[in-house]
């Protein structure tokens, strides 16, 4: 079927560009370069929310994640310097990559053959939500997340401006 | 036997290289900048894990969708608080650097 193939085209496209972009978020010397990669990978991820027929929740991807997240760790970056001249510049040790890499195998090795051996069959297609429906199912019966994700939301706010405003005491 | 790849086992094998990937910019990186680069790799895996698992199985897809929405609430709260928190970590310790952060005091 040659629109099943392009659609495993698309997929793997996508997927393609996830790696690319999450390895140079990792890897990469300079800070602004990782998060460029970041960037990538957030982009490869609201694609494959797009194919996963959720579109609404795909452009929530990009409005907040690239939008706003990624601002904000682009000034995290600008006010502390720490770019390529600052402190990431010299590359870390041998012995911290293997440590990492062991770190990170872990999950990957139990989560990994959990999810090949274990997991359910699954739709090729997913059907599409409408977004009338997805607000009635947030207001009614997930009203409490939603509440408590604004309270979140507000008690972060607060707590940032709070801090912005420390001043460093006098010894 | 090696089962056949279906569409989710893709998706779920996607978010499980963000979960791997971000662990280890968490471990690799010295800077706390870095390692908030790390902790959003994971918890953008997170939300791809639990939309591929509602969305491509009988489970009611608001389930998934409202699910990813509170992570990514949760992720920029959580962005919100580092940004502040790593200022006032540059001016304390003059560097973000996370092995001078050793000293507890109000």
């Amino acid at each position: 079927m040659p629109s099943q193939s392009l659609a495993y085209a698309v997929l793997f496209g996508h997927v393609a560009f996830i790696v690319v972009g999450a390895l140079m978020t990792v890897l990469s010397q300079n800070l602004v370069r990782a998060l460029v990669g970041l960037i990538m990978t957030l982009f490869g991820v609201a694609g494959l929310f797009f194919l996963m027929s959720a579109p609404f929740i795909g452009l929530m991807q990009i409005l907040i994640y690239v939008g706003a997240v990624s601002i904000l760790i682009f000034f995290a970056i600008m006010l502390t310097q720490s770019w390529s001249s600052g402190d990431e510049a010299q590359g870390p040790s041998r012995k911290r990559a293997v440590l990492a890499s062991l770190t990170a195998l872990a999950p990957a090795l139990f989560l990994g053959l959990t999810i090949i051996f274990k997991s359910p069959p699954s739709l090729l297609v997913a059907e599409e939500t409408e977004v009338s429906a997805l607000g009635r199912f947030l207001l009614e019966p997930y009203i409490l997340p939603f509440e408590l994700i604004s309270l979140l939301l507000t008690v972060a706010m607060a707590g940032a401006v709070i801090l912005g405003f420390e001043r460093r005491k006098q010894r | 036997m090696m089962p056949e790849v279906s569409p989710m086992l893709i998706y779920h094998l996607v978010a499980l290289f963000l979960l791997c990937t971000g662990l280890f910019g968490v471990i690799y990186r010295r800077t706390l900048v870095g390692m908030i680069l790390g902790i959003e790799l994971m918890l953008n895996g997170a939300g791809l894990s639990i939309m591929a698992s509602a969305q491509l199985t009988p489970t009611p897809n608001e389930i998934g969708q409202v699910g990813t929405l509170l992570v990514m609430g949760i992720a920029a709260a959580e962005a919100t608080l580092l940004l502040a928190i790593v200022l006032v970590v540059t001016r304390r310790f003059k560097g973000v650097e996370a092995a001078r952060l050793a000293t507890m005091r109000g």
